[in-house]
């Protein structure tokens, strides 16, 4: 038998009992548009979590502290674990790591006007410069050899006045700083810049030399806008070093840790590293690299990792709920078919006697209910669409849920195939059993005489 | 044209027996015959005497409990369901007493419905329809629906849907058990011709001694046992003898 005419065999079935068919694939509307409406919205929450994490910093990159912390801690220092040049060379090499920036602080104090700052000027290398997002300004060519400052938006929050010392924490006013209108003035040599502060008439101490370090850049948004970049100055490490080296010639720069002779080391030893990672799902094998190495090693998938688990166990429960809906949409399916084939017993020995073949009996069947599982799948789909529609534009739940403007019912393209393929498979299990019951009904029945 | 030489159905030592609770009911019980190519045959006998159960084992849709049935060569005692489906699909037509036409189809798709069985393209076993319609003068009823028509149309219906596989034998089980006498004898005298015309074999089952007298063999059937053979000639002397 032609597929076409089985089809048509079908529907024209489903046809002649019109209100039982529609109840039928009410039901599969029902349970199709909750198993997808309670997926979406799961899909939403989750990725709702990703974007809100996103948007504290960049996923794919890991910080990397050395355990031996040098400075100030005292104990033991361990030079096999210092984040040297060399070291980050050996991070380059691990598989998925696509970039490399170390991160040195430098102390520095700040001087514009009758404004001052004390605080760390943060050096990175060129490929992390080049992910900040600059608001005002622009990154200086990579053959440019002048050391320029790129402040975050907030940076002004760390200044304070000289004379009266007080500042944004004292008046919640915003210093008048402006970093790319005027010039700053920049001291690395803070222990003499102290010194020479605090020391009295009798005995005074010559200030240290000032820089005018011009300003690269500002980080895009307002002070009142936050970001990954806001608190910090960054500046280019390479220039950094240069910078330092000038300044301190043979003396140990601050920060820099000393050997047990108290003898500075001949390189540079940074304080972080950053590893940028090709992708999210290879966050945490970089990572557990690290950690393995000797390091201490952080990043947000390790949050996010957290936070997936339990958004997991919400997709579950969620769908858990759709999904009995969906089983009872089923039992509905497999419920009219069997009274279709009660109805039917004499059609289906007539056509048995006729020569119909058992399979195509069967798949007749099979197609009926699949096909209300079709139609309930497309008619679920839209209606899904349709209070998605609502939800994200006219409740605006993901914005009270989480805090986050973003959809919070999301139907990927997969979520749309796969729920009219689920349907349809639902429909023919439930069909199944019908089917062969049909297929196996006696022709004798269409002999008997009512 | 009957040729004496071709059997088509071949019955040997044919035996049904149903179980009743403790009972026993032999339905049929040895039953031994031949019909050849081209004949048109009645079974005849009295209610319970096992005519349909004769005819629904040659027609492959009971199994008998012994003996053997060679239908066209073939030995389809021991067929599978599945294989019984095909061999009726290839090799027989029915002819059913209530008619058994689908009510969701007209006419014209009542007939094509064992041919889409068979895979005929749609236009095809349309064009055939309609020729088998015209055949039992069904001219002007080709699209009323099953339920649209009197008894006798829908037979002439179930008589064209039969005829239009081309079988090689057809049944029929009281094919006019629900008609008024002259509908009944209007239709009898349609299969008669058509059949004849078409070369093809008839096997017939009446509890009618009268209708049985059109078959050109009369199978005598009484309590499952086969207990005369009616020769058409000896029929018309019976006939007149009375
Ligand atoms: N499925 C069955 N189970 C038990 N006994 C049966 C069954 N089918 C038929 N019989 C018995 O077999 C015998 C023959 O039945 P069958 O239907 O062949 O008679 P028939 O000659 O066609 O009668 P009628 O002219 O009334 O149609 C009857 O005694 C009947 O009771
Ligand atoms: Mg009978």
């Amino acid at each position: 038998m032609k597929f076409l005419d089985l089809l048509a065999m079908s529907v024209s079935n489903l046809k002649r009992r019109k209100l039982r068919t529609f109840l039928t694939v009410l039901g599969v509307i029902i349970g199709t548009a909750s198993v997808v409406i309670m997926v979406s919205l799961g899909i939403g929450l989750n990725s709702l979590m990703i974007e809100q994490y996103a948007s504290y910093g960049d996923m794919t990159m890991v910080t990397v502290y050395s355990n031996s912390y040098y400075g100030g801690g005292g104990g033991e220092t361990d030079e096999s674990t210092f984040l040297t040049d060399e070291k980050l060379a050996e991070f380059q090499r691990i598989d998925h790591v696509t970039g490399v920036s170390p991160v040195l602080n430098a102390d520095a104090v700040l001087k514009q006007g009758a404004y001052y700052c004390s605080t760390n000027v943060v050096g990175v290398s060129r490929d992390y410069l080049e992910k900040i997002p600059l608001g005002q300004g622009e990154l200086a060519a990579a053959d440019d050899n002048e050391l320029k400052f790129y402040y975050g938006n907030r940076v002004s929050m760390w200044f304070s006045n000289e004379k009266t010392g007080a500042g944004y924490w004292d008046n919640e006013e915003v210093p008048p700083v402006d970093f790319m209108g005027k010039p700053m003035f920049v001291v690395f040599d803070t222990n003499a810049y102290w010194q020479s502060r605090w020391s009295d008439s009798e005995n005074p101490v010559k200030p240290p030399k000032k820089y005018m370090i011009p300003c690269g850049g500002v980080v895009e948004g307002s002070f009142d806008d936050y970001n990954n970049y806001s608190y910090d100055i960054y500046t280019d490490v390479e220039l950094l070093k240069n910078q330092l080296k000038m300044v301190f010639k043979k003396n140990p720069i601050p920060g820099q840790p000393t050997n047990s002779k108290g003898k500075p080391y001949s390189y540079f030893v940074y304080n972080q590293a950053m590893v940028f990672v090709d992708d999210m799902e290879n966050v945490l094998e970089v990572q557990q690299q690290l950690t393995d190495m000797g390091y201490q090693a952080n990043s947000q998938m390790e949050w996010i990792e957290q936070a997936q688990q339990t958004t997991g166990m919400v997709q579950l429960v969620l769908g858990g709920i759709g999904a009995v809906s969906l089983f009872v949409a089923a039992i509905g399916i497999a419920n009219t078919m069997m009274m279709s084939i009660y109805e039917r017993t004499k059609e289906i020995g007539v056509i048995k006697v006729l020569g119909c073949d058992m399979r195509n009996i069967r798949n007749m069947f099979l197609l009926e209910s699949g096909f209300i599982g079709f139609m309930g799948g497309v008619a679920g789909l839209l209606i899904s669409y349709a209070v998605g529609y609502a939800m994200n534009h006219f409740l605006s739940i993901g914005q009270q849920m989480m805090g986050v403007a973003g959809d919070i019912s999301r139907i990927p393209l997969w979520l749309a195939g796969g729920a009219i393929v689920f349907a349809v498979l639902v429909g023919m299990a439930a069909g199944f059993f019908p089917s062969l019951r049909a297929m196996h009904l006696s022709p004798l029945a269409a002999i008997r005489n009512e | 044209m009957i040729d004496k030489k071709t059997p088509i159905i071949q019955v040997k030592n044919l035996y049904k027996i149903y179980r009743v609770g403790e009972t026993r009911v032999h339905a049929l019980d040895g039953v031994d015959f031949t019909v050849y190519r081209g004949e048109f045959c009645a079974i005849v006998g009295p209610s319970g005497s096992g005519k349909s159960t004769l005819l629904n084992m040659l027609a492959g849709l009971e199994k008998p409990t012994k003996g053997e049935i060679v239908i066209d060569k073939i030995h389809i005692e021991n067929m599978t369901e599945n294989q019984l489906v095909e061999f009726r699909r290839k090799r027989v037509g029915f002819i059913f007493q209530s008619y058994n036409l689908l009510q969701t189809l007209n006419a014209v798709e009542n007939v094509a419905l064992p041919l889409s069985f068979r895979g005929v393209p749609k236009k095809k076993r349309n064009e055939i329809a309609v020729k088998y319609l015209k055949l039992v003068g069904l001219e002007k009823q080709m699209k009323h629906m099953a339920n649209a028509m009197s008894g006798g149309q829908q037979q002439r219906v179930g008589i064209a849907r039969a005829l239009a596989v081309n079988p090689k034998i057809i049944f029929a089980d009281e094919p006019t058990g629900n008609l008024d006498s002259k509908t009944t004898l209007e239709i009898l005298k349609l299969m008669q011709q058509v059949v004849r015309e078409q070369n093809q074999t008839l096997v017939m089952v009446t509890h009618d001694n009268n209708l049985a007298s059109y078959a050109d063999r009369q199978f005598r059937i009484v309590d499952g046992r086969i207990v005369k053979i009616i020769e058409r000639e000896e029929a018309a002397k019976q006939a007149e003898g009375d």
